[in-house]
């Protein structure tokens, strides 16, 4: 079991020794870590070391080959269907359907978690608050430029105030702007009570955005704590010197 | 039921798009253009009942002929004037296709029993194509045919003039009767034959173009999805995986269906455009005997028709639904639908050309075990009164059905949805 990161049994998620293997290849090799409730959490790490791995298997669309994964004591494996009412998963660089207008798209979202007409309505209204598209709503989602599409993705993905968001590389792709904003939008759903787990390679994003983080290389945790405790044990200013530290 | 509707709406919405409307629309007005030009241009042909002819004999034989070509309701213009390359340059003649030369010479040697030869030219249009071709020389046939059935009373008339003509020419009558199972009828074969080809030839054109779209409509949308990564979203969200499958299904069902009434109803324009009355008549005046022989559906007939065709989609749909999922992309949908389309354009063509009744083991094995020959085979079954080869094809097209079901039923709940890759060419 790795010990890179200490596990607290009351955390909102708890990941413990999590494997994951394709044939041959070992995606990810015994990752444990936990996430507090109202925390961000963020796995860093460059492209391939088994991220977007981790985060699907969090979001119940991979199925791990060991460990054991519980999201408010639910098993991702035995309570699955469970799961999925109170998570959101933003896949990286994920498109809408490109026939629908915004809104249709964030209706359609909205249906398929509430059931009262009502509900749905005021979903969307707030979907439509988050990502501040305005009248751009009423267009196609193909209209949209990437930055928009992403606002929009963001704004499905937490409009049903999940207990647990799962973003994969939020701003993956976008500009300082829309960066910029939907960094403040993260940061806000956390302190409204949402648990956060992120991905990035943006050691910049991590910084601003996460408490705490893990760094993640060959499917493996290599350390784990947050931004400021990370510098200081690496005797750096720099969570991107961390990172190359901990490669070397 | 309600997210099923839900998600019914959005996949209808995905595969309905304004230029899948436009390019069906524009298919219906090409079928609907060519079927009207070229019906017309038929009509015109099949009018031109024009016959040049260069009689050189003048005699009253030669009359006799030109009398029963008249007769025939062919026009007759006199082109004795010249010889025969006057006339195929005479501008006058230059639409003309069947000339006839009446030799000089011919009464004398038909008074002496000696055979003479009647020239028939017929002249192709410049570059070959189309119809008129084809009437011209169902013409000349048939001009040929009346003159010398002419001259054969001619002669009975004059080396026998007490003899009774219309004896010798149909000494016996002929009655032709068609059996269909049980059910005889007298009808003659030809008309039979039209008559069921016209009640089957938009069937399996219709099930090839319903079959290969709704096929490649859900191979596209799971791919797209896949690509779009619209999917995982799906699958993250607490919709039940089966209503995704059921949805996807029957979003391609219906919108195949809709685009294939359409192509059915171009496809009916542009045939009976070529086609004109020709059965319609046919049809009407030999009704009684196909309902002696069952010809003429009832309900329950379309009833097995449609279920045997349900299944022919439905089984479609599932596989193409699994080739979908191996799909990487959009792009690589036509690829990976190869082997559905082979399935389909073998059950499809080959039933056309080939008696399978008397086809080899190999063959029937192969054609039968497609599920969708069934349906393709299932009118002519159902004229043939052999109502068990269709409910035995109904009932192998459900057990297919079932199977690839639960095979996309274990592909869609696990994770095989997304790990699941079919590569064409250089990986990434």
């Amino acid at each position: 079991m790795s010990k890179v990161c200490n596990i607290l049994p009351m955390s909102a998620v708890n990941v413990l020794n999590l494997v994951k293997k394709y044939k041959d290849f070992e995606a990810v090799k015994g990752l444990s870590f936990d996430i507090k409730e109202r925390e961000i959490f963020a796995l860093v790490g460059p492209n391939g070391v088994g991220k977007s791995t981790t985060l699907k298997m969090l979001s119940t669309i991979l199925s791990p080959t060991g460990g054991s994964v519980e999201i408010f004591g639910l098993d991702i494996v035995k309570d699955s269907k469970e799961i999925r009412k109170i998570i959101s998963y933003l896949p990286e660089e994920a498109g809408a359907y490109k026939t629908l207008t915004g809104y249709e798209y964030l209706r359609f979202m909205a249906s398929i978690f509430f059931r009262d007409k009502k509900q749905v309505l005021k979903t969307v209204e707030y979907g439509a608050e988050i990502c501040g598209l305005k009248d751009k709503l009423k267009d196609k989602v193909k209209t949209y430029s990437k930055g928009m599409t992403r606002k929009l993705l963001l704004s499905r993905a937490v409009m049903i105030k999940p207990r647990f968001a799962i973003l994969d590389e939020p701003t993956s792709g976008l500009d300082i702007l829309n960066s910029f904003e939907i960094r403040k939008i993260i940061k806000q759903l956390a302190k409204d009570g949402m648990t956060v787990l992120l991905s990035s390679h943006n050691m910049f994003e991590i910084e601003f955005l996460s408490d705490r983080l893990g760094i993640m290389n060959n499917g493996k945790l290599l350390a784990c704590g947050a931004p400021r405790d990370l510098k200081e044990k690496f005797s750096t200013n720099d969570l991107e010197e961390v990172f190359i530290k901990l490669i070397q | 039921m309600r997210i099923f509707f839900i998600l019914l709406k959005k996949e209808i919405k995905e595969m309905l798009t304004i230029p899948l409307i436009v390019s069906l629309v524009a298919v219906l007005f090409v079928f609907y253009m060519i079927g009207s030009v070229v019906g017309k241009q038929n009509k015109t042909s099949a009018a031109r009942n024009n016959v040049v002819v260069l009689d050189f004999d003048k005699s009253g034989l030669s009359k006799r002929i030109i009398k029963s070509l008249t007769d025939g309701e062919y026009i007759v213009k006199d082109a004795s004037s010249g010889n025969l390359l006057d006339a195929f340059s005479n501008h006058e003649y230059e639409e003309e296709s069947f000339f006839m030369v009446i030799p000089k010479g011919l009464e004398r040697d038909f008074n002496l029993e000696k055979k003479h030869t009647i020239e028939i030219y017929a002249r192709f249009n410049k570059n070959l194509s189309g119809y008129s071709s084809s009437y011209s020389a169902s013409k000349i046939r048939k001009g040929i045919e009346r003159i010398n059935k002419d001259l054969g009373v001619h002669i009975i008339e004059k080396k026998f003039p007490l003899a009774n003509v219309e004896f010798i020419k149909n000494p016996v009558l002929m009655e032709e009767f068609v059996v269909i199972g049980d059910s005889i009828a007298r009808v003659s074969v030809k008309r039979v034959l039209l008559f069921v080809h016209s009640q089957t030839y938009f069937f399996p054109i219709a099930v090839f173009f319903l079959v290969f779209m709704a096929a490649q409509m859900i191979m596209t949308a799971v791919a797209g999805e896949k690509e779009n990564k619209t999917l995982e979203t799906l699958l993250s969200s607490p919709i039940d995986r089966r209503i995704l499958v059921i949805s996807k299904l029957s979003a391609a069902a219906i919108v195949a269906a809709l685009l294939s009434g359409g192509y059915m109803f171009g496809m009916r324009s542009f045939m009976s455009g070529i086609m004109g009355q020709k059965t319609a008549g046919i049809a009407l005046s030999a009704q009684d005997a196909f309902v002696k022989l069952g010809l003429i559906m009832g309900p329950a007939d379309y009833l097995m028709i449609g279920v045997s065709l349900l299944f022919c989609i439905l089984c479609a749909l599932v596989i193409a639904l699994i080739l979908g999922v191996l799909s990487e992309d959009v792009k690589s949908v036509g690829a990976t639908m190869t082997p559905l389309m082979m399935l389909i354009m073998i059950s499809y063509l080959l039933p056309m050309f080939i008696d399978i009744g008397r086809a080899s083991f190999v063959v029937k094995l192969l054609l039968y075990s497609i599920p969708f020959t069934h349906a393709f085979i299932a009118p002519q079954n159902i004229l043939a009164h052999n109502h068990a080869a269709v409910m035995w094809g109904i009932v192998y097209q459900a057990v297919i059905f079932a199977i690839f079901v639960t095979i996309a039923g274990k592909i869609f709940s696990g994770e095989a949805l997304l790990t699941f890759k079919l590569r064409f060419g250089k990986s990434k």
